[in-house]
């Protein structure tokens, strides 16, 4: 598939073209519009064999199973899996604290990067792909659509959005939840600075629509290290009070905090099945979406 | 505290510095945009308390290192006594000089003299403590003198050592009497001295006297005791016991009887000794094995025709030169003539011996026997002894052996069978008492006097004495013997230059046993003989500070120090003349021994008043003021210590490690 001639910052085509080898898959059953690659929930007419169905008037009569009914004489159908497409819905955190970038790059636009690498890799295998920035609310959103047009369209929607504002993460993600139709593949990319609890709720919700949910955690460097030297004034990018600190005297209590709140999310994550990615902004975002979609391959779709 | 060089204090405000530098600090921060507030506000919430302790511990460690490092440079001082110039402003600061002697006993190396070191010493500390007044008061004029500053104490006639032996409780109660009379506020009192026992006097009764009396002053008194206790190194001293012109034929000798001592480290074998008796030289070495040797009887040859002179002895000079020379004079022996003058008949035969024969074979010992109303016509001029057993002399008679006495003539009255009413020199007779058993001796006066302990240190037998009978005495006197119900056996009357004794008991076997014993009649009228005829003859060795000051008003030096005061002549061991008599002023006996007070001793003796002591050696003059710079470096050394250790980052926990 051609590559959007406009030179994005946030793809990369020999990266690209490397993870395109990659199939992404979902985890559970997805309910597409056509026929894909990814397990559906309903039966179908692919040829993977799904399970037997006693006979009810009506049932097309090609698939009754006569060795079936030789054995039992009985009258059953053939059930076969339907295969279908997925529709991968991004959340990208557009709030002020992906502004955050130490390493060179922002988190915001790691985000792009992750969010437009898979996006381009779920359209190239025929699958949909969605968009919606949040940040207090819903900024800016598209529906999942298949056709290469549509990733265009999702492009320029990264490319204009820019990390502002405080964040309601917590409410976004509830309202993500429920709008959007079941049995769809979430991506959210996000520095997920919020309370761990709340969000567990969030997953749970997700969980509850079926949808098959994958978060990226994104840390800048500097917020994992907490590496300062000279007293400093640290501005809230959203728009919170500044705070003057010693980060010599309080860089322990910092960490303490920090470790608190990553085993905490953690630990949300693993009890509501979410596929948890932590990524450093400092390590090469194709690094971790490689293993996401390694992770993703060897898993394989279930049913 | 006080300070070598105070302007450097001017760099105190530098101590503001560190707060300063954090105040500056703080507004040199950077500004950060920040994502992961929810962990800084609770790291920041978590710190706070410590963190502002610490912050807080850190600017008070670099402050105080600060200001300990300006303290050092600027070399502060105290007192020996910490603290002592912190205060307020005295109202008068007195001091005390001992000029003892002993006080002229000098370092080996420093070669300053006790005193020397203690008024230097003073001159520097005085002058950093600020009093509206200065007065010194010495041991040997007793006299308070006021000072412009301390500074001026090394110029005063007042620094030099005299022979006159110190009497501390004299002088605090000279100082006493000064604070009394001029109603100073609060008072600082300090006394340099070298602890001598002998000065201090310490089981003299006037010390609780004095401290009772200190106590009870209003205004705030203070004490302060430089003290120099510490013995001269490898002391050898010389002293003349005795000397005795004699004439043989056409040849002249002096008898000397000397004394040396040494100090247990005198390491000393031969000593010589220098003998110049009126410019002509003699030496003699003498074997020397310590502590002490006497010389008995030495006899130097001297020109026939000087019938009286001076001289002195001398040993080579060493820490303590005062000891290193001894003046004396020489006459031709005054005729050692007694009168026993009696009521009755016939004088007891015990008496008349014990009175003429005399200890020396080559002296002889006249005794003439006369009645009472005889007196008038005797000339008592080259008497040496009053033996008086007869009612007490009144009128012309009474005034004539007053004028006797005056004169240096020695008087023992005994009672006579019917004693009168009468008085002379403010003692009367009352009445005999009879004892139906005899009584013994409860106590005498074995130190000094007629009943004091022979050369070998042996008491005279006066306990074996038994008294039958004795008479009673009114009047002051002071007692050297007594009875066991207190009765005095012995009394001595004060006097000037003479002595005069009462001895209540006669020689009759009826009344005491003095005759049968003989050993301690014969001593005390022998004795009493030595001191007339040693005090009415031309020449007199006397013991500085005994006479008083107006007696050497028109006295003339002969030897001894540099220029002198003609009142200070008394107090200053020498030879000087008083009209055709010569006299030799010498220290005491007592001088020579060096045993020192224990300053525990010292300390009691200001028990219950504020009293501090420093005590330190001659030559040392750190002692009084004493750069205390050092103990601020450690202070700093210590504050930078405990700087670095709460500036250690604490161990950081390791990077969080991501899930």
């Amino acid at each position: 598939m051609p590559v959007d001639p406009t030179q994005r910052t946030f793809l990369d085509p020999q990266i690209l073209a490397r993870l395109a080898s990659i199939p992404l898959f979902a985890r559970k059953p997805m309910q597409g519009n056509v026929s894909g690659r990814h397990t559906s929930p309903h039966r179908g007419a692919s040829v993977e064999f799904a399970q037997y169905r006693k006979y009810v008037p009506g049932d097309d009569l090609r698939r009754l199973d006569w060795r079936a009914h030789g054995r039992s004489d009985r009258y059953y159908i053939k059930e076969f899996e339907a295969d279908t497409n997925l529709r991968l819905c991004l959340v990208v955190d557009t709030s002020g604290s992906m502004k955050v970038g130490t390493a060179g790059i922002s988190k915001f636009a790691y985000a792009q990067r992750l969010a437009a690498g898979l996006a381009y890799l779920a359209v190239q295998q025929g699958d949909a792909a969605g968009l919606a920035c949040v940040a207090d609310g819903i900024v800016t959103a598209i529906p999942a659509k298949r056709n290469p047009a549509h990733l265009k369209v999702l492009f320029d929607l990264l490319e204009q959005a820019a990390p502002v504002g405080p964040t309601r993460l917590v409410e976004t993600l509830h309202e993500l939840a429920e709008t959007i139709r079941q049995r769809a593949f979430v991506v959210i990319i996000s520095d997920f600075f919020v309370d761990p609890a709340e969000l567990r709720d969030c997953f749970e919700h997700f969980r509850f629509r079926k949808h098959d949910l994958a978060a990226f955690h994104l840390l800048d460097p500097q917020e994992i290290g907490f590496q300062f030297q000279r007293p400093t004034r640290f501005l809230d990018l959203e728009g919170g009070n500044a705070i003057f600190a010693e980060p010599n005297e309080i860089a322990d209590r910092y960490q303490e905090a920090l470790s608190r709140y990553l085993n905490d999310l953690k630990q949300a994550t693993v009890t509501t099945g979410v596929d948890y990615h932590c990524l450093r902004t400092d390590e090469p975002y194709h690094t971790g979406l490689t293993r996401f979609l390694v992770g993703r391959g060897k898993a394989g779709g279930r049913r | 505290m006080s300070f070598l060089e105070p302007l450097l204090l001017a760099a105190l405000p530098l101590c503001g510095l560190p707060i300063l530098i954090h105040l500056i600090n703080q507004r040199r921060f950077q500004t950060v945009e920040w994502g992961a507030m929810r962990f800084l506000l609770e790291a920041n919430r978590m710190a706070r308390g410590h963190s502002r302790i610490r912050r807080w511990l850190i600017l008070a460690c670099r402050t105080l290192a600060i200001a300990a490092l300006i303290f050092v440079i600027s070399r502060p001082l105290a007192s020996g006594w910490i603290g002592l110039a912190g205060g307020s402003e005295s109202d008068t600061t007195i001091i005390l000089l001992d000029r003892s002697p002993s006080m002229n006993q000098r370092d080996a190396l420093a070669h300053a003299s006790k005193l020397e070191t203690g008024i230097s010493q003073l001159s520097q500390a005085l002058g950093l403590v600020r009093s509206k007044r200065w007065i010194l008061i010495d041991s040997a004029t007793l006299a308070s003198q006021e000072l412009e500053s301390p500074q001026m104490l090394s110029r005063t006639v007042a620094a030099n050592a005299v022979s006159k032996s110190a009497h501390l409780p004299t002088l605090i109660q000279a100082a006493h009497d000064y604070i009394q009379e001029n109603r100073s506020g609060q008072t600082e009192i300090w006394i340099l001295s070298d602890l001598q026992a002998n000065d201090w006097d310490a089981e003299n009764g006037r010390w609780k006297t004095l401290r009772d009396s200190f106590l009870q002053f209003q205004q705030a008194v203070r004490f302060h005791l430089l003290a120099y206790p510490e013995a001269a190194a490898a002391n050898v001293g010389v002293r003349v016991t005795s000397i005795e012109r004699q004439q043989t034929g056409d040849t002249a000798q002096l008898l000397l009887s000397i004394i040396l001592t040494a100090s247990p480290d005198a390491k000393s074998t031969e000593i010589p000794l220098r003998f110049d008796i009126q410019g002509v030289r003699t030496e003699h070495v003498v074997q020397w094995e310590g502590p002490q040797l006497e010389l008995r009887n030495f006899a130097i040859p001297i020109d026939p025709e000087l019938k009286q002179g001076h001289g002195r002895v001398t040993i080579p000079a060493d820490a303590y030169p005062t000891d290193d020379e001894y003046y004396f004079v020489f006459s031709e022996p005054m005729p050692r003539r007694a009168i026993l003058v009696a009521d009755e008949e016939d004088v007891p035969r015990p008496l008349r011996l014990a009175t003429a024969i005399s200890p020396d074979p080559n002296t002889f010992n006249e005794v003439e026997v006369v009645r009472p109303a005889q007196i008038a016509a005797l000339n008592l001029g080259d008497v040496a002894l009053l033996v008086w057993q007869a009612p007490l002399p009144q009128g012309g008679d009474a005034t004539r052996i007053e004028s006797f006495v005056a004169s240096g003539g020695q008087v023992i009255f005994l009672p006579p069978e019917l004693p009168t009413a009468d008085t002379l020199f403010g003692i009367g007779w009352t009445d005999w008492h009879e004892t139906e058993t005899s009584l013994a001796i409860e106590n005498w006066r074995s130190d000094e006097d007629l009943l004091v302990r022979t050369q070998s240190g042996q008491s005279l037998p006066v306990g074996q004495l038994q008294i039958h009978r004795f008479c009673g005495l009114t009047g002051e006197f002071t007692k050297l013997a007594w009875l066991k119900d207190g009765s005095p056996l012995l009394a001595r009357v004060p006097t000037g230059k003479g002595g005069v004794w009462f001895l209540t008991t006669t020689i009759q076997p009826r009344d005491s046993s003095l005759a049968i014993d003989g050993v301690v009649l014969y001593a005390m009228l022998q004795r009493a003989i030595a001191n007339g005829a040693a005090a009415r003859g031309n020449t007199q060795n006397v013991v500085a500070g005994i006479l008083p000051k107006e007696t050497t008003l028109n006295w003339k030096q002969l030897e001894g120090a540099g220029t002198l005061l003609s009142s200070d002549y008394a107090d200053i061991a020498g030879v000087y003349s008083a009209g055709d008599r010569i006299v030799a002023i010498n220290r005491s006996e007592q001088e020579d021994n060096p045993a020192t007070l224990p300053l525990e001793k010292v300390d009691k003796l200001f028990e219950g008043l504020r009293f501090d002591r420093v005590s330190d050696s001659a030559g040392e003059f750190s002692a009084l003021a004493r750069e205390i710079w050092r103990i601020f470096l450690v202070l700093l050394i210590v504050v930078l210590f405990v700087e670095s250790l709460l500036c250690l980052p604490s161990r950081k926990k390791a990077t969080t490690s991501l899930p």
